[in-house]
């Protein structure tokens, strides 16, 4: 696929920017998506998912279509005494493609398995999701995305709150993702994790502070710009009349 | 207060197949809507509809068709409201439910207030012995059937818009329509019964099945057979009560749910009183 490309885009909620004008483009391969708290990463991701739509300017899908995006957002909501079981958890990852009244046969159930098992969790299929732990739902949730087939996959904080062997598990597996055609975008805040495995990084802070090569963009001075930069909620606010600043970097 | 029926009458045969129907159409919903944690939205929508009610009272009499096509309106309106009250993001869904269903309810007893009518008003929120027609029979067979059928199409998508409703969103199925659709069929459920089991009732019978079955399954599909199972035979064996006592059916189906609930929570297989006796041996894993 190409560029997911974004025109100026400002997402944010009501009226109030959470990131502001930006334009770029996320090439194929794994780009992080990383800065301080309230910066506006998990907007810009759920700008991208569609669940959120922009302000104002336009994000360019490349003629994706909403199956073709997956989407784990840090606060996934699910409800762990809702009454359904791991199985049936990852089976849902067939629904964009089958739409509400597609069934699930038996071909179906054994690529649910091999996700499962992709991601170690065989043997968890009938397990309610409210007994399992935490680390367990993510690794569950991984099996989702694959089971998904997504073209551009959105990750949001996927690796917080869990071990550091289900870390490396789920890492390992997001590596093969761009050898498989598909585009990865990723918010961490782990800068170590993010200089091993993402060779693309955009820093925000409410706008591209940069975007670019990782060792580029998460230089020290373009760190602490960011922290400096990030948080401001203002409920008396002027609009803004900025123009778009183009792609920082 | 309205008069119990007897055994011998054909209304006991009527409102024995009406609650059967019910329980067939209400109780997987009572098992969606506890999972959804939106245990007292039925409890909302059943006060909701007395508005409808009242006015085709007004309007046309005890004539059995009109209250319940005007029931059936205000219950749709009211969870097309809601539903649409919610989508704005501004207040939770069962704030929005509270906002209309109070304001329905003020509506229902000042229109049956001004006639003198309290009585009826009464029969609608608690039923009345004998009102389960061949009509009303028909309707919950009609809603019981829509409820499976719909069920059967779209379980998977009613699942998915409540276990995670961001990801139902991300992947572009229409969840707030299947959302209404579930509210709707809600309604249509509480209308058939509300007019010879009250609208309480009624709600008592879609609930507490539910509630019950979690004692019982871990699954959606365990719990919500189990909660027909456990709704019919309350209907039954309430009604039978009823029957023999001179009581009224309502009262006496909640009842026996209630104690099937209690029955449940003492000797569940999944999380029972007994299962978890203090002192018990834990389990190798």
């Amino acid at each position: 696929m190409g560029a997911v490309r974004l025109h100026d885009v400002t997402l944010g909620y009501e009226r109030h920017p959470a990131v502001h004008h930006l334009e770029g483009a996320f090439e194929a391969g794994i780009t992080a998506v990383v800065g301080p708290n309230g910066s506006g990463k998990s907007t810009l991701l759920k700008g991208m998912a569609g669940v959120l739509p922009p302000l104002s300017g336009r994000i360019e899908l490349d003629g994706l279509a909403r199956p073709d995006i997956a989407y784990l957002p840090q606060d996934h909501g699910i409800d762990r005494h809702f009454p359904i079981t791991v199985e049936d958890l990852v089976a849902l990852g067939l629904m964009g493609r089958r739409g509400l009244f597609g069934g699930v046969g038996p071909a179906d159930r054994a690529r649910v398995h091999e996700a499962l098992s992709a991601v170690g969790m065989e043997g968890f299929e009938g397990r309610a999701i409210g007994s399992i732990s935490g680390g367990q739902l993510q690794r569950a949730l991984f099996a989702r995305v694959l089971v998904q087939d997504a073209r551009l996959i959105l990750l949001d904080e996927p690796f917080s709150a869990i071990d550091a062997r289900t870390t490396a598990d789920l890492i390992a597996l997001v590596r093969r993702w761009p050898g498989e055609g598909r585009t990865v975008v990723m918010v961490l805040h782990d800068l170590d994790l993010v200089r091993s495995a993402c060779p693309q990084a955009l820093l925000l802070a409410r706008e591209a502070v940069a975007w670019g090569p990782t060792d580029e963009a998460l230089t020290p001075e373009r760190l602490l710009r960011a922290r400096r930069l990030s948080e401001a909620w203002n409920d008396q606010a002027p609009v803004c009349h900025a123009h778009s600043p183009g792609a920082a970097s | 207060m309205t008069e119990a029926f007897s055994l011998s009458d054909a209304g006991f045969r009527s409102a024995a197949a009406g609650a059967l129907a019910l329980a067939f159409g209400g109780a997987p919903l009572g098992v969606l809507l506890i999972a959804r944690r939106m245990s007292l939205v039925g409890d909302a929508l059943s006060h909701g509809i007395l508005p409808g009610a009242a006015i085709a009272y007004l309007l046309f009499g005890r004539d059995p068709a009109a209250l319940t096509i005007g029931a059936l309106l205000a219950g749709l309106v009211l969870a097309a409201a809601s539903s649409l009250l919610a989508r704005t993001g501004r207040l939770p869904e069962d704030a929005s439910f509270a906002v209309f269903y109070l304001s329905a309810l003020a509506l229902g007893v000042l229109l049956m207030g001004r006639q003198q009518n309290l009585e009826v008003l009464h029969e609608m929120l608690f039923g009345a012995a004998g009102a389960m027609g061949r009509d009303a029979v028909v309707l919950s067979a009609v809603a019981a059937t829509a409820t499976l059928v719909a069920m059967a199409l779209f379980i998977r998508g009613f699942l998915a818009e409540s276990a995670d409703p961001v990801f139902t969103r991300s992947v572009g199925v229409q969840a707030r329509a299947l959302h209404l659709l579930l509210m709707m069929l809600v309604a249509l459920n509480l209308v058939a019964g509300f007019r010879a089991f009250g609208a309480l009732m009624t709600v008592g019978l879609m609930m507490i099945p539910a509630a019950a079955a979690r004692f019982w399954a871990k699954g959606y599909g365990g719990q919500a057979a189990i909660a027909v199972l456990i709704s019919a035979t309350a209907s039954l064996a309430g009604l039978l009560v009823a029957a023999w006592k001179g009581i009224e059916p309502g009262a006496a189906m909640t009842l026996s749910a209630a104690s099937l609930f209690a029955l449940s929570g003492i000797f569940g297989r999944v999380g029972g009183l007994v299962q978890n006796l203090p002192g018990r041996a834990h389990l190798e894993a």
